[in-house]
């Protein structure tokens, strides 16, 4: 066990790596530059010359390369060229509403996703199951930020139950405030968890532990939560692991809808700007959680199931 | 004319407005207008009328929620560009003149000045009894230590438009003396920019960093404080401003709220109290909801199809004047603009002062455009492309309906499409053929556009870099720059508009208005045509 998650944090840090190197090569490809934004069309040839070199962007790209992989060894993901202030400091000060962000979005697809599988599974080709299929095909199709807007739309300018956009104050306003975006961007999984976990679920209907248990005469219902969903868990939780990654990609998406400034709609800003540090912060810090999360699924998975071996 | 980027950064004050573009009202109203009308259009008003509205007694008390496409970086007046830091820092701090709504110079800290018989030294006498916030009062030694600071900045984005100036001097508390190297006809509107604000003297004793985490300005407002990537800042009531009375709100709370649909359901939603930067595409459905009033404001700005001379083909004049005529601008701008907008004429928009009316505007015209480009090396047309930033909607749908305008005429055209940087790094390269873009003034004084967009040589931008170089143009831009009588300017700048119409070195394709929407409880709210507004005179019913 120790060896196999020294064997995945080292491959996550060669992961992390890949994704650094290919983040700087394809920032420094593309034109634009932060320099021009920030002095404006008047800016003198010299004056984006002294600020390029205030950056150490007029060194050459395998220069500039060793001292930002140096420095980011050193734990140091550099200044922000347009805010003046460390690039941790800006992902620490977003990270938590990302994270928030991500964990309610998690919980509310396995909360929807759950019983409909659970329903369509047991109704195996009746009108319920072709129903939920109809819908996670239409899921499937629908893109979340318009499935936001339209809940936006009822919730906060029609019923003003929830709010518009942004981060509400106190505990009470943040919780309101993440309520829709989470929903929004579950939406965005469901369809793909509800179809697995409902052939995850047909498999083990057809089961002979589940055969025997009605043989025995236990209820439906027990059999269907006490045993079907019990053994049901670990392929929700695998695919809800590999679908985290997809969910937080999605948060860019999400966050712009509705207006949170968390490290997705950093991410974006900082691309249109050309803020290269932080574009590389954030992508470390996004693709490092991805790797993370996905070794915590395998080790969950692992301690649910005990056949799953580790190696 | 400043510059870039949308999203929460660097946003030039240009792209507050990137999209918020077009009036319907303006398209009925624009040959009626006067030349230096700044007048509020207020076709779109619904309920209480302007008029209505402005004789209501005012209200005292309450927070203004305003939610901006834009969120500021710095507060320092003499380094930035950007529309988030300006249309911050100048609720803050104050310049000696500031532009009304209506586009007029009006004294602000300063109560007038005097000009000597050469025109080369201005003596300015300050207005009494201002404070700082803090409760110090203004003095002569202020205004010097903050003009210096701002023109003698290499780095400051418009220390140029100080270029004129060669010293300044304190006379006592109260008057400011300064010598120009040349007679400068544009000298008053280039000390009210905000990059000429005043600032107290050596910081009032701090640092510059520890000054500006929470400064100290004449302004009707004070910062409480400042974090460069919060998502909000609150401004609260100066209680030393100089105007009795005023500001009537406690506080104002800007938000940044960067995407445009989420910025027009907030005020749909009652979430926030004014937005900027409707997207012309919302106005028709803001227009019909009876909680929310939309405003429209006209502006320094013209939208324009820019020809790169570098290449044969647009260094013949003919060929610029077939496409100016192959392109049919009402209709752009009834497409683009969801019948908002007024179609380019004149590359002055109507607002700016000494805009000709009677400009030689080639107009649409098909036949024109034919026999124009059968005159030209180009005969029988050419292939072509137009660059555009994907970003704007509305200049990529500009750009495929030129595509399409000027297929009759065998000019084939391909669209290139490059995210806001990339966009501004290629064409500044001069790396284009055709690109759409918009100029704005950052003053009141028209100079500005005239050499910049001109200037071939001293302009700064190679004319718009479309290099266009026409000497007896530039002369002439050089005079107008010195001719302090208003009538030969005015005759000065309507040459210089009619030789350009003629040469055709870029097509005016529109002259977009800003577009705001408020809640009815928002009183007093006006924007000049520089896109500045003030908020001591706004109140909450």
């Amino acid at each position: 066990m120790t060896r196999y998650i020294t064997w995945r944090l080292a491959s996550a840090v060669l992961v992390v790596f890949g994704v650094s190197v290919v983040t700087f090569l394809f920032l420094h490809l593309e034109p634009g530059s932060a320099a021009r934004s920030l002095l404006g069309e008047h800016a003198t040839a010299r004056s984006i010359a002294a600020l390029q070199k205030r950056w150490g962007l007029n060194a050459s790209l395998p220069s500039q390369f060793v001292r930002y992989m140096s420095a980011l060894f050193h734990g140091n993901l550099g200044t922000s060229y347009i805010y003046q202030v460390p690039t941790s400091q800006l992902i620490g000060a977003r990270i938590g509403l990302t994270a928030s962000l991500v964990g309610l979005a998690s919980l509310a697809a396995v909360v929807m996703t759950v019983p409909l599988a659970a329903i369509a599974a047991s109704r195996q080709d009746k009108v319920a199951d072709h129903a939920i299929r109809g819908f996670t095909v239409f899921g499937l199709g629908m893109p979340s930020f318009w499935f936001g807007i339209i809940l936006i739309e009822i919730f906060s300018v029609h019923l003003h139950l929830l709010p518009v956009g942004g981060v509400g104050s106190g505990f009470g306003g943040y919780l309101e405030s993440l309520i829709l975006p989470a929903i929004t961007a579950a939406i965005g999984i469901v369809p793909i968890l509800v179809r697995s976990l409902r052939v995850g679920m047909i498999e083990i209907l057809d089961a002979e532990f589940v055969a025997t248990a009605r043989a025995k005469g236990l209820k439906e219902p027990f059999v269907l939560i006490s045993i079907v969903a019990r053994n049901a868990v670990v392929p929700t939780v695998t695919f809800l692991g590999l679908n985290i990654a997809y969910l937080i990609g999605s948060t860019v998406i999400v966050e712009q809808v509705f207006n949170l400034n968390g490290l997705g709609s950093l991410l974006l800003s900082s691309i249109l700007n050309r803020d290269f540090p932080v574009v590389q912060g954030v992508t470390i810090v996004l693709g490092a959680s991805v790797v993370l999360i996905n070794l915590v699924t395998d080790l969950v998975a692992a301690r649910l199931d005990p056949r799953i071996r580790l190696r | 004319m400043t510059d870039p980027i949308s999203q929460r950064g660097p946003v030039s004050r240009r792209d507050v407005f990137r999209y918020g573009l077009g009036a319907s009202a303006l398209i009925a109203l624009g040959p009626l207008l006067p030349v230096t009308s700044g007048a509020t259009t207020t076709t779109a008003r619904k309920g209480g009328s302007l008029a209505q509205r402005s004789h209501a007694t005012p209200t005292r008390g309450g927070t203004l929620k305003f939610a901006r496409s834009v969120a500021p970086t710095t507060l320092d007046p003499a380094n930035t560009i950007i529309a988030g830091d300006i249309y911050t820092l100048d609720k803050i701090f104050e310049p000696l003149y500031v532009t009304s709504p209506k586009g007029q110079l009006t004294p602000w800290l300063a109560t007038g000045y005097k000009a000597s018989t050469n025109n080369k030294t201005l003596t300015f006498s300050l207005r009494p009894g201002v404070k700082f916030s803090d409760g110090s009062p203004l003095t002569a030694a202020d205004v010097v230590f903050s003009i210096n600071r701002a023109r003698k900045d290499s780095a400051g984005p418009l220390s140029f438009l100080d270029y004129a100036i060669t010293s300044l001097e304190a006379k006592g508390t109260s008057t400011v003396v300064v010598q120009l190297s040349t007679p400068w006809a544009p000298i008053i509107s280039d000390i009210s920019v905000f990059a000429n604000s005043i600032i107290p003297a050596n910081f009032g004793g701090k640092t510059e960093a520890e000054f500006f985490k929470s400064p100290v300005g004449t302004g009707p407002f004070t910062l409480s404080s400042f974090t460069p990537d919060a998502t909000s800042l609150t401004l609260k009531a100066n209680k030393h401003y100089w105007q009795a009375g005023k500001p009537y709100l406690d506080s104002v709370e800007f938000l940044y709220v960067d995407n445009d649909n989420q910025r027009v359901l907030q005020i749909e939603g009652g979430q926030v109290n004014i937005i900027d930067t409707v997207p012309p595409a919302e106005v028709a459905s803001l227009k019909g909801n009876s909680g929310v009033v939309l405003e429209q404001f006209p502006a320094w700005e013209v939208d324009l199809l820019v020809l790169n001379e570098k290449l044969p083909q647009f260094a013949d004049r003919h060929v610029r004047r077939a496409i100016t005529y192959a392109i049919n601008r009402p209709a752009l701008v009834h497409a683009a603009n969801f019948g908002t907008g007024e179609p380019g004429g004149s590359f002055f928009p109507p607002s700016l002062e000494y805009y000709s009316a009677k400009t030689p505007v080639l107009e649409y015209s098909l036949s024109k455009a034919k026999a124009e480009l059968a005159q030209s090396k180009y005969p029988k047309g050419f292939a072509t492309k137009i660059l555009v930033d994907s970003g704007n909607q509305k200049f990529v749908t500009f750009a495929q309906i030129i595509k399409s305008q000027l297929q009759p005429l065998g000019i084939d055209v391909t669209i290139t499409g490059l995210d806001h940087s990339a966009f501004e790094s290629t064409f500044q390269k001069f790396d284009y053929e055709m690109f759409i873009d918009y100029a704005i003034n950052d003053i009141s004084d028209p100079d500005e556009m005239a050499s910049f967009e001109l200037n071939f040589k001293d302009g700064g931008s190679s004319s718009y870099w479309s290099s266009y170089n026409n000497p007896a143009v530039t002369a002439l831009v050089n005079s107008a720059e010195a001719e302090f009588n208003p009538t030969k300017r005015a005759a000065l700048y309507a040459q210089i508009q009619s030789m350009v119409a003629e040469d055709a070195p870029f097509v005016p394709l529109d002259y977009p208005p800003y577009i705001y929407a408020t809640s009815k409880s928002v009183q007093g709210f006006a924007v000049n045509p520089g896109g500045a507004y003030r908020l001591e005179d706004v109140w909450l019913t």
